[in-house]
């Protein structure tokens, strides 16, 4: 008797696990798709980054990814480690692809985060890169600037604010394949005006304290020095730190990347005169919104788009830049 | 009584209990987590995100077992893959020379923190503070932005894969086997222990304690260039900011394994359990879809309950061991 209750207990047990919530949710969006309308409370889109915690990505990479997210009625997950750690970011990248998400959205933070892309791509996760493109990557597409470019617009304001002669030097983090691009389209701009001489190329090592010391030395050792670049977000308020306290507002013209709230402050006192910014959140709206018409095939351009080996949204998209100086800026930080 | 000794041996072992905190955790998540934590390529992913760790891990260990650490690891990480790359892909060096001279330089660098703290008497903290940023200003100027497109017959040491591992996972798995085998077999090795015991009385035991130090700073180093080269293999590219952080991360781990910052304790052992703990728990955090504001809290409350958690063990074992002894006295006395 004991072992037929014990029995009957089982098959009750099994039969209810057998009733699995999803099954019937993921029957319903068949149906429903079939239908012509589309359920998309089950999927979960994943941004990988690094230095998750940074400011500048949560204000506005992960608060438009959320946005969006929100908009369009799905989930949205954050994940990456605390510190710039790539190694760490491929371990996530890599971490993540078994819970199969729907969509992976990545930041470009170095060429050596390839293979952990690939390997999202060939278990069939749809896979966005964003900021920075990774193009020895199988990524299905690509939104963000060229850091090259962002070093050129820096060299071209400098040259015009120095009248192109004077000592320069420039800051960000060494060895970072984006800002080493960015170094290079500078130095390209910089190098057709004899009358200008570089100092040299300096490790900021992403900490303001850092960027100030630097930037102090400089004016000790350079009471001649004309003007600074900074090429991460952490650059512009050291090198602004140290200016100030050197009282060479303005004598020593400033340009720097980014234009968080801090760097805004910068321009409105005259302390930084140029700032060269991304228009991050076009980066993970546009890239989520890529990874959703990928999945719901929102643009179909053939009977099987997979099968012919083409996918059915953009390969890459440069979103442009932004320049803000004394004169633009109320439209960018309206008093 | 045997029973009872028994026990509090195991409750000492850092290695059996961390093993059992590891278990536990194994289990809770495969009930959480069935289908995503519980699977083959799951796991397999976890061990090979922590390989290069644990590898780097084993030198550690031995330098905390003599009473000493270095900071240098990551740099020379970034350094020896950074080296290799270049040679492989500016001089079109032959993959094997390319990895034979990189690590020829790991040792070099090892070599002068173990003559600069053992001969010279420089605090191993100001020492391998100092090399730390000479070797990450090298790796910069060996690997620039970072060197791709490395040959394939490199790669493939770190992205081929032997019956379902990742390559990563074989090396981290023979070296954790050779390094125990060694320091808990050898006389060689086991003079560590005596060394971070009481480096005073280990000297006029006539252990050449100058020489033993030298030679942990250099297969430190050694086992950091080779972390390296496969780190540089598995990712394809030679990255000059790899290795960022890892001293702290590898310290960490090797404490939670059984070391002591004070020397004279540990086992190889411990330092694969300490890294593997800290990969499951990093695993955890993204299957749990933890947000990046949590995870530094999370790992270091996981942390601090872990080592809590052991100390009250050893506790434990103490009384036990302290009522053996009482209980035998006793007996003598009856």
């Amino acid at each position: 008797m004991r072992i037929k209750n014990i029995a009957l207990a089982a098959l009750f047990l099994a039969s209810l696990m057998s009733c699995d919530p999803n099954k019937g949710v993921y029957n319903q969006q068949a149906q429903t798709e079939a239908a012509g309308e589309v359920v998309v409370a089950d999927e979960e889109y994943v941004m990988v980054t690094t230095f998750v915690n940074f400011p500048m990505y949560v204000n506005h990479d992960q608060a438009a990814f959320k946005a969006w997210g929100e908009k369009m009625g799905v989930k949205t997950t954050v994940l990456g480690p605390a510190e710039w750690d790539v190694v760490a970011q491929v371990g996530v990248i890599e971490q993540v692809i078994p819970s199969k998400p729907t969509g992976l959205l990545i930041n470009g933070t170095d060429p050596a985060i390839a293979s952990a892309i690939d390997k999202a791509v060939d278990a069939g996760i749809p896979t966005v890169v964003y900021d920075s493109d990774i193009p020895g990557s199988k990524r299905h597409a690509f939104l963000g600037t060229d850091w090259y470019d962002i070093g050129r617009l820096q060299g071209e304001a400098i040259v015009d604010l120095i009248d192109g002669k004077g000592k320069i030097a420039y800051m960000g983090l060494v060895g970072q394949a984006n800002m080493e691009s960015g170094f290079q389209g500078l130095l390209d701009v910089v190098e057709k005006y004899p009358d200008i001489t570089v100092i040299g190329k300096y490790d900021s090592q992403g900490s303001t304290e850092n960027a100030a010391k630097i930037t102090s030395d400089l004016i000790a050792a350079h009471p001649d020095l004309a003007a600074v670049c900074g090429f991460d977000a952490i650059s512009g308020p050291g090198i602004g730190l140290s200016v100030r306290e050197a009282g060479k507002v303005g004598k020593i013209k400033v340009t720097t990347v980014d234009w968080e709230p801090e760097h805004l402050k910068l321009v409105r006192d005259g302390v930084i005169q140029v700032l060269i910014g991304q228009k991050r959140e076009l980066f993970t709206w546009y890239g989520a919104q890529f990874l959703y018409d990928m999945v719901h095939k929102t643009n179909r351009l053939s009977v099987d788009d997979q099968r012919a080996g083409i996918t059915n949204i953009p390969y890459s998209v440069n979103t442009g830049l932004l320049k803000i100086t004394a004169e633009n800026i109320d439209l960018f930080d309206p008093q | 009584m045997n029973q009872i000794k028994l026990n509090a041996d195991l409750l000492r072992d850092r290695v059996a209990t961390l093993s059992l905190t590891i278990v536990v955790l194994i289990v809770v998540s495969s009930i959480i987590w069935p289908a995503q934590f519980f699977s083959w390529e799951n796991l397999s992913l976890v061990l090979l995100n922590l390989s290069i760790d644990a590898i780097v891990a084993v030198g550690m260990m031995i330098l905390l077992i003599s009473g000493s650490f270095d900071l240098s690891v990551g740099s020379v990480v970034a350094f020896a893959g950074g080296l290799a790359g270049y040679l492989m892909y500016y001089w079109g060096v032959y993959v094997p020379v390319a990895i034979i001279t990189s690590l020829a330089a790991c040792v070099l660098i090892g070599l002068v923190n173990g003559v600069l703290v053992a001969k010279m008497g420089v605090n191993p903290l100001i020492q391998t503070l100092a090399m730390m940023g000479i070797v990450r200003g090298l790796a910069l100027m060996v690997s620039g932005s970072g060197i791709q497109n490395l040959p394939d017959s490199f790669n493939i040491l770190g992205q081929g894969r032997l019956a379902g591992f990742q390559m990563p996972v074989w090396y981290m798995i023979i070296i954790v086997a050779i390094f125990s085998f060694l320091v808990a077999k050898t006389i060689f090795f086991r003079r560590y222990y005596y060394i971070g015991g009481n480096e005073k009385a280990a000297k006029l035991s006539g252990i050449r304690v100058d020489k033993m130090k030298i030679i942990s700073f250099v297969l430190m180093s050694l086992l950091a260039g080779i972390a390296g080269i496969i780190l540089a293999a598995r990712l394809g590219a030679a990255m000059p900011t790899a290795g960022q952080g890892m001293e702290l991360r590898v310290i960490t781990a090797v404490i939670l394994g059984g070391a002591s910052l004070l020397g004279g304790q540990g086992k190889i052992m411990g330092a694969l359990l300490g890294t593997l703990f800290m990969g499951i728990v990093a695993n955890i955090m993204i299957l749990a879809r933890v947000s990046g504001y949590w995870q530094q809290i999370i790992l270091g409350v996981i942390l601090i309950l872990a080592v809590t958690i052991d100390l009250g063990l050893q506790k434990r074992a103490d009384r036990i061991a302290r009522d053996l002894v009482k209980g035998k006295s006793l007996q003598n006395e009856n």
